[in-house]
């Protein structure tokens, strides 16, 4: 009939398609610039989408570990201010027996000396630190080391009592330790007494802490013990080494039975402070190692959340430049719809 | 007697404008109407010079309009199967929500490493569970939503074969009535554009094929070639199952007693959204329904605990997670099909159940009776190998099932985001070719409307010309009337 035909439907059919599609994509456009991310995350990424899972999951992760290494470094600092605390008295009681050791009536002085040592020592070594008992290795949950001068006598001090009434058949506070030679305390400090300050021995009379440290993951890949813990033999040699002079009956004893045992004091104090010099260094080396861990955890989570970003997000300038241009064809597309309207022949045909 | 003949000309031209001034009333009145064509009057010349209306057709495309079935079958399949899809993306969301199984088992191990270095603290176990549990509930709610979309799509289907057959009801009495009609030589143009629609709604329902004989007849198959209808309507028979677990297995579409929808059978139905909503039903919902179950094995086979006696006699048994197969191990590798519907955290160990969380610290959640599964002998409340160790295992490399259509060996997290992968990947193809089928259906139903619609312009032209016509044929008979006036007054 004619050469080209069109329908008037299809005429308005084509504007009114064309709208809805402009419209669904104006909704996506505005929803991207408010948010700064894709609209639908998911359909836009497709397969893509289980990385930026991942990454997600990455992210949390190192910063539950960044979060955690908090309570793990400030746990480390309260161990190394007690570690401190520890060397302090044992250098000062260092000083106190030099003073000590040939003096004749310093005997009683230093025994109380010892005595506040020892109070000075349980306190430290059952230090807690947020409800953890820091030195008590993994029980956590008890303070270490039993209270040496409680009453009635705990554990730790019978022991002491029996091992001395055993050696010398006198009890420390009978006068007769007068008559102890120094070379049967030597023999006592070295054997009976030396034995109550054995692990298996501290275990079961002075300690309760577990000799395995806790272990806290400071990375995704480094599990490394973060305590130590009072069944440690520089703790044990502290404890002999102010027992000897607490409750060995010092005040009564001979001068030279009396030195033998500031001798002998000096070098197991000697010994404690070097083993607790070595303890400072192995809790320092594991703060390096957090410190470091946490530096290159930073690091990581910043490029993570820029590859989420990158995956995620959208151009913001892209996507305001967008949404402009599809108002502006939207408007175009109403004008059209308004201007086809009254495209039709029966507005110019005459009316009788 | 020509004067007469020249008035009897006159009337058939009037008797012929006014049919064709009706059928331009109907064009004009149906020009909205989609779907609706363009109906021309055929006119021929009498003896004698009249004129009449011999005949009425139609505007019509066959070419185009078998494009615009297939468009609208494909389409339909398509946007059963996004829709579809979209539905199981609740279960996964925004990765920003942190709301899929894969972030909640990042959570959750978040959750172990925390209470790890606290172990000592009530609160971190008690959150730790409460991960667990939220875990165990996604995935729970996620098998939900999967066999919740296949009991809807076993009942769309249901519908989709009850329109069918409604639909081929109607068909068999508009072609009975367009081959009685075109027999009798009658206008049944406007029963052709009837057809047509119900054709185009069959199409929607399932892709078809059709063959045009003689009288206007037409024979109707399936793409795949069974018979929907010829001369009569063949039932098309389902049988809906009203509730699915993830062990149910759907019912197939028979069509004149072939199948057309299911994984066997020669003749399934290729396009049509009957086809979409059985390729959700049998294999996209039951596929990511897989891959939840071998997240949830993985999750229960992670967590197990073993005998820790010095020598070990004790078989493994689940312990955080558990099921119904209890205290059974699923096997290694293989898939349990609705695991993740069945997986739940040990009542031994969730406080909201009685049990105590510290057990995931210490080990025995399987039984709290039995020492052997216990780790923390001691009872140390520093003690975090145990926890340490769920975490390494959790990073650990697993094997799965091949059917579940991912990796064969990873970590269950990374099992867990492929997953997520497998999805959104679905969905973006599937969407695609949604969209580019829904712009196909669009241009082929534009084209045919094009072609075969109504132009109102046109119409007002020839109503024009018809007016024009019409007013030249009564003045013929006015003029003719005078004349035969003239010459009786002659005569008289």
């Amino acid at each position: 009939m004619t050469s080209t035909f069109i329908a008037s439907s299809a005429v308005s059919g084509a504007v009114r398609s064309s709208l809805m599609k402009l419209q669904a994509k104006l909704a996506e456009a505005q929803k991207e610039v408010a948010t700064g991310r894709l609209a639908d995350v998911g359909l836009s990424l497709g397969f893509k989408a289980g990385q930026t899972v991942s990454l997600r999951q990455e992210h949390s992760r190192l910063q539950s570990i960044t979060d955690s290494n908090g309570l793990v470094a400030s746990r480390l600092d309260a161990s190394q201010a007690a570690l401190k605390a520890f060397a302090e008295g044992a250098q000062s009681f260092l000083g106190q027996l030099v003073v000590a050791r040939n003096s004749d009536t310093a005997a009683a002085t230093i025994e109380g000396q010892a005595k506040a040592a020892l109070a000075g020592f349980t306190d430290l070594a059952n230090t807690t630190f947020n409800g953890v008992a820091l030195f008590a290795g993994i029980n956590t949950d008890v303070k270490p080391i039993t209270d040496y001068a409680s009453s009635p006598p705990a554990a730790n001090a019978l022991a002491v009592a029996n091992a001395f009434t055993t050696a010398f058949g006198i009890s420390q506070s009978n006068a007769a330790v007068a008559s102890i030679t120094p070379a049967a305390m030597q023999t006592f400090l070295d054997g009976a007494f030396a034995n109550l300050f054995d692990p298996t021995a501290w275990s079961s009379t002075w300690s309760a802490a577990a000799d395995q440290n806790t272990k806290s993951r400071i990375s995704t890949s480094e599990l490394v013990e973060t305590s130590v813990n009072a069944n440690d033999e520089a703790f044990r040699k502290l404890a002999s080494a102010y027992t000897m002079l607490a409750d060995l009956g010092t005040a009564n004893l001979s001068q030279t039975t009396y030195q033998a045992i500031v001798d002998k004091a000096t070098l197991v104090v000697g010994d404690a402070l070097q083993g607790i010099t070595a303890l400072q260094a192995k809790l320092g080396s594991v703060q390096e190692r957090v410190k470091n861990a946490d530096t290159r955890m930073g690091i990581e989570i910043d490029i993570m959340t820029s590859h989420i970003g990158a995956l995620e997000g959208v151009d913001p300038y892209e996507a305001s430049s967008r949404l402009s241009t599809l108002l502006t064809q939207v408007e175009t597309a109403y004008a059209m719809t308004a201007r086809i309207q009254q495209l039709t022949l029966l507005n110019y045909l005459p009316t009788r | 007697m020509t004067l007469s003949i020249g008035l009897d000309a006159a009337l058939s031209a009037l008797s012929t404008t006014a049919d064709q001034t009706s059928i331009v009333s109907r064009n004009v009145a149906r020009a909205g109407e989609p779907g609706a064509s363009r109906k021309i009057a055929n006119l021929v010349t009498l003896q004698g010079g009249g004129v009449k209306v011999a005949s009425v057709t139609r505007a019509a495309n066959a070419a185009l309009y078998d494009k615009l079935l297939g468009a609208t079958s494909d389409s339909a399949a398509q946007k059963a199967i996004v829709d579809a899809l979209d539905r199981l993306d609740a279960t996964i969301n925004d990765p920003e929500l942190d709301a899929s199984p894969a972030a909640l088992v990042g959570k959750l191990a978040d959750a172990l490493h925390t209470y790890a270095t606290s172990p000592q603290d009530a609160a971190a176990a008690r959150s730790a569970v409460a991960a667990a549990a939220d875990l165990a509930q996604a995935l729970n709610a996620a098998t939900g939503t999967v066999q919740q979309l296949r009991t809807e799509a076993d009942g769309e289907m249901a519908a989709s074969v009850g329109n069918i057959n409604t639909l081929l009801a109607r068909f068999e009495t508009v072609n009975t009535e367009i081959v009685k009609g075109t027999r009798r030589g009658a206008d049944v143009t406007d029963l052709l554009d009837e057809r047509d629609q119900i054709l185009t709604g069959i199409s929607a329902e399932v892709g078809v094929r059709t063959v045009s004989r003689g009288d206007n007849d037409m024979a109707v198959y399936t793409d795949s070639g069974v018979t929907l209808f010829d001369v009569k309507a063949r039932a098309v028979t389902f049988d809906r199952t009203y509730s699915f677990s993830a062990t149910t297995t759907g019912n197939v579409v028979y069509a004149d007693g072939v199948p057309i929808t299911g994984n066997s059978g020669r003749m399934l139905a290729g396009s049509g959204r009957l086809t979409g909503l059985a390729a959700i039903r049998d294999t996209y919902a039951p596929t990511y329904q897989s891959q939840l179950d071998e997240i949830a094995r993985g999750l229960i086979t992670t967590f197990a605990e073993s005998d820790q006696s010095a020598t070990p006699t004790l078989p493994d048994v689940p312990g955080l997670f558990t099921y119904s197969g209890a205290p059974a191990m699923p096997a290694s590798g293989t898939l349990v099909v609705g695991l993740a519907g069945s997986i739940k955290v040990n009542a031994n160990v969730d406080p909201s159940q009685g049990g105590n969380a510290t057990r995931l610290r210490d080990g025995g959640i399987s039984n709290p009776g039995n020492p052997a599964y216990v780790y923390n002998s001691t009872g140390a409340a520093g003690f975090s190998q145990r926890l340490e160790q769920l975490i390494d295992a959790l990073g650990t490399q697993q094997s799965f099932d091949a059917s579940a259509g991912l990796v064969a060996s990873s970590t269950l997290s990374g099992f867990a985001s492929s997953s997520v992968s497998w999805l959104q990947e679905s969905r973006k193809s599937a969407s695609a070719d949604s969209d580019y089928k829904a712009a196909l259906l669009e241009r082929a139903s534009d084209a045919l409307t094009k072609v075969t619609g109504v132009n109102l312009d046109e119409e007002m032209t020839l109503l024009l010309e018809l007016e024009r016509s019409y007013q030249a044929s009564t003045r013929l008979v006015t003029t003719i009337d005078n004349m035969l006036a003239a010459l009786l007054q002659a005569a008289g």
